[in-house]
């Protein structure tokens, strides 16, 4: 029972809440074994990644646009 | 079976092709305008119509399909099973997709109307509770544009013309193929000013400067209206903007000009009191009868009632006060820099003689213009 979300799998849940869906195997993998502190620090670091990758696209449309 | 849908799509294909030239016909759709970028916002509009047609063709088509193929008459079942991981990672990628599409042409018309770098002219666009103010910032030329249709024609004693509520007593004359960029703002409240046949729809915001800009290929007439509920005269606050040729334009500024210093040397004749009456009541009529009336009386809680009134009967530089600076906080505005000293000596002259206030004295257009002298612009906010 000591099946503990690896890292990878922690992102990769992250990952997928982002995209709105997840397995119900994984989810139960999470919620018995995980520790919910893991999947908010990873949670803040894709929101944070997810923000910055957000102003470089705008930044990138704008060179583009040729504005 | 799948000759059923070929022929199911097919003629929705056509019923919405045909519906969309009945469209056209009826003038319902986005116009293109005259414009480029009123024509790139048509073309995105059409797209994105187009892409919504074809997912509903889609969607429905399997709908109506599934509904019709598993039909309980040919012993259909219901399969029972609670989550599919695979369709649900499906069904958000391809509305991911399809919106990721979309927002590519989107960006590029976006990216396109908020450039308004290296414009040609400048024209400040205030909206006024209810009437617009251009000014032409390089050219030293204001001027407000007021509703010209008849009241009679509102009030349903006259008929109603072609341009009913979509007329102005003069138009924003602008030059063709000029970069034109509008600075917006509002001495009120939020209006919106907006010209559909430019693709131009901005708020215009006290305290804000909001930009837009045009470059119009065609000369002819464009109206538009006020796009944000801005109180009691809101559907009565029209744009009406008139492009020209460059040639025209500069003759209609220096016109422009020459009449503004023509007001000016008429401020110095002397009036009499029937030629301020006369001029008054016009003037009374287009500035300020939206909210006291044309007979004076008012709006009971909201616009006090002229005839009668204390102060328009009262001592004449408290009038003369009020109806030059305002009262700051109220619907009242300042009118010092709406009117020329000609027009404010004869609406309060008017005041203080119509509906039976008979002061029988005249206000003359040198002792306003004096007041007008000193300061400029000390009333507005
Ligand atoms: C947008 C609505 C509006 C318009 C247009 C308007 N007024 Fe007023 N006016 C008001 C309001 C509201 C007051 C009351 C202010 C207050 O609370 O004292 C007022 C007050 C007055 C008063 C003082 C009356 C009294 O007994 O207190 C005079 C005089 C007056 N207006 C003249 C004019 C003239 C002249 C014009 C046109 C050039 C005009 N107003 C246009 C809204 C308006
Ligand atoms: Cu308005």
């Amino acid at each position: 029972m000591s099946d503990k979300p690896t890292l990878w799998q922690t992102l990769l849940s992250v990952l997928s809440s982002f995209f709105g869906v997840q397995s119900e195997h994984n989810r139960e993998r999470d919620f018995r074994n995980g520790r919910p502190v893991h999947f908010i620090l990873i949670g803040l670091l894709m929101a944070a990644l997810f923000v910055i990758s957000i102003i470089l696209l705008v930044r990138w449309a704008l060179i583009l646009g040729g504005a | 079976m799948v000759r059923t849908i070929i022929t199911t799509i097919g003629s929705g294909l056509g019923l919405t092709l045909y519906s969309a030239t009945a469209a056209a016909a009826w003038e319902v759709n986005l116009t293109p305008g005259v414009t480029d970028v009123s024509r790139s916002v048509f073309d995105l509009h059409m797209t994105i119509f187009w892409i919504c047609v074809a997912i509903a063709l889609v969607v429905f088509g399997v709908m109506f399909w599934s509904i019709f193929h598993h039909r309980k008459s040919r012993g259909a079942k219901a399969h029972n099973f609670h989550e599919n991981t695979l369709v649900e990672v499906i069904w958000t990628i391809i509305p991911l997709a399809i919106l990721v599409a979309m927002a590519v042409p989107a960006t590029a018309t976006l990216v396109q109307m908020y450039d308004s770098s290296e414009a040609e002219l400048d024209i400040q666009v205030t909206g006024y509770q209810w009437k617009w103010r251009y000014d032409y910032l390089d050219h030293d030329l204001n001027f407000f544009s007021n509703l010209s249709t008849p009241r009679e024609q509102i009030t349903n004693e006259a008929d109603k013309q072609e341009h009913y509520l979509l007329e102005v007593d003069r138009h924003l004359v602008v030059p063709v193929a000029t970069k034109i960029r509008f600075l917006l703002t509002s001495n009120d409240v939020i209006h919106s000013w907006w010209v559909p046949a430019l693709a131009v729809k901005k708020d215009a915001i006290p305290g804000f400067i909001n930009e837009a800009w045009t470059v119009i290929d065609e000369p002819g007439i464009y109206r538009g209206q006020c796009a944000e509920l801005c109180g009691k005269d809101h559907g009565f606050m029209p744009v009406v903007i008139e492009a020209v040729s460059q040639d025209d334009f500069q003759q209609w500024l220096a016109d422009a000009r020459a009449e503004k210093q023509s007001a000016a040397a008429a401020a110095e004749r002397t009036w009499t009191l029937d030629e301020l009456m006369q001029q008054g009541e016009q003037v009374y009529l287009r500035a300020c009868a939206a909210c006291h009336l044309p007979n004076g009386e008012g709006v009971p809680g909201a616009f006090p009632a002229l005839k009668g009134s204390p102060i328009a009967l009262g001592d004449v530089a408290g009038h003369i006060d009020i109806v030059l600076n305002g009262k700051s906080g109220t619907a009242m505005q300042a009118f010092r820099d709406q009117l020329s000293a000609t027009e404010l000596a004869a609406v309060i002259t008017y005041e203080r003689n119509a509906w039976g206030n008979s002061l029988g004295e005249a206000v003359s257009p040198v002792q306003i213009a004096r007041l007008l002298e000193p300061s400029t612009g000390e009333a507005e906010q």
